[in-house]
């Protein structure tokens, strides 16, 4: 048997979109008489027309699921919903126009502190009465001089036993030449 | 499962207790619009764990933003706005959708398998899952707002206005949109046998 291609006839250029809300029921008034009137007489139109009724529907077969499934989801659902809980408070509703406006003004706020804050907080922290230079070597001075001390105490240390080498030396080339 | 214990309760009023702090409000909601929400979430994935995924976390984000809906429009197009963003932002970090998975060559358990029906022959099943590959990949190749406005009103039944909600644009503008869709569809389809 032979097959017939298929080629899709063109509607008449001024009817094909009201055909298309025709056929989905968009199409009321005297939009509606005028496209009905124009059927009668167009066989292309026609034929335009009941093509759309045979493929559309093809595409739009809703899915059937037992309750089961829908338990599951409401089910599952709630606990999300319980779980998270993310809706805004009571008051956020409230003062959800100045939403858009909080991220700046909360910037320039901040700018604005620490603009005043910083000429308050270098006069209070500052030490008094020193030169600022010299207060943060002071604990390094302390330990510096500490080990300068501990330095000099091993070297007199080894003084002391140079001398204490000399002197058992003298005394044992003393007792050698008796 | 639950049913709807408020049902004389319209979405506007159960979005208005949620804003009072009355969670269980929410719970409602969710029972009403979870099948449409989930379904949408498939129709752009394709993927049953991936629109469970994407489902849920709209819920998420709408109860976590009720306190910011001013219920200038329907409860369910914020939600389904929510959806569609979250989807094609999942489109766009992922890159393909699987849309091939449409003439089920993605494995089904039974329950999703469809049953063949006595009347259809092997030929005419190759025919319909050659259209509906066919469509599938023209359907994946259309843009956003084509494929958006396609989705909504072929598999969602939503209305142009309630399009025009959702996608933030005007009605003309998804008419537009829409008879792209269906005119580049058609055309995928040329020259089957």
């Amino acid at each position: 048997m032979a097959q017939q291609k298929h080629s899709p006839q063109p509607a008449c250029r001024d009817f094909e979109e009201t055909l298309v809300l025709y056929y989905y029921g968009d199409c009321e008034g005297p939009e509606r008489d005028r496209a009905e009137e124009h059927l009668k007489a167009c066989s292309s139109c026609s034929h335009f027309l009941a093509e759309l009724g045979t493929f559309l529907p093809l595409m739009a077969k809703p899915k059937e699921f037992p309750q089961s499934f829908w338990d599951n989801y409401y089910g599952e659902l709630r606990r999300k919903l319980a779980a998270g809980d993310p809706r805004e408070s009571w008051w956020g509703g409230r003062f959800s126009w100045l939403r858009p406006l909080a991220v700046p003004a909360l910037g320039a706020a901040m700018i604005v502190i620490l603009a005043l804050a910083l000429p308050f907080t270098a006069t209070i922290w500052r030490p008094q009465g020193q030169p600022g230079e010299e207060a943060a070597p002071q604990e390094i001075r302390t330990v510096a001089k500490n080990l300068d001390f501990f330095e000099s105490m091993d070297l007199l240390e080894s003084l002391d036993l140079l001398e204490a080498l000399e002197e058992a030396k003298a005394r044992n080339g003393h007792g050698q030449k008796l | 499962m639950e049913k709807d214990p408020l049902p004389d309760l319209r979405d506007e009023d159960l979005v208005a207790m949620c804003q009072r702090g009355e969670r269980r409000a929410f719970d409602i909601l969710v029972l009403r619009h979870m099948r449409r929400a989930y379904q949408i979430a498939f129709d752009f994935t394709h993927d049953y764990e991936e629109a469970k995924d994407l489902s849920q976390e709209a819920f998420l984000r709408a109860f976590s933003q009720i306190n910011r809906f001013d219920g200038r429009s329907a409860f369910y197009t914020w939600l389904y706005r929510i959806i569609v963003n979250l989807c094609l932002d999942h489109h766009r970090r992922r890159g393909r959708f699987p849309w091939q998975r449409l003439n089920g060559e993605a494995p089904q358990t039974g329950e999703e398998r469809e049953p063949a029906t006595a009347a259809s022959t092997p030929d005419q099943e190759a025919m319909a899952g050659e259209v509906k590959q066919r469509l599938g990949t023209a359907l994946e190749g259309l843009p956003k707002s084509q494929r958006t406005a396609f989705l909504l009103r072929n598999h969602e039944g939503l209305s142009i206005p309630e399009i025009a909600n959702v996608m933030q644009t005007t009605e003309g503008t998804v008419r537009v949109h829409l008879h792209r869709a269906v005119a580049a569809l058609r055309q995928s389809l040329t020259g089957l046998a």
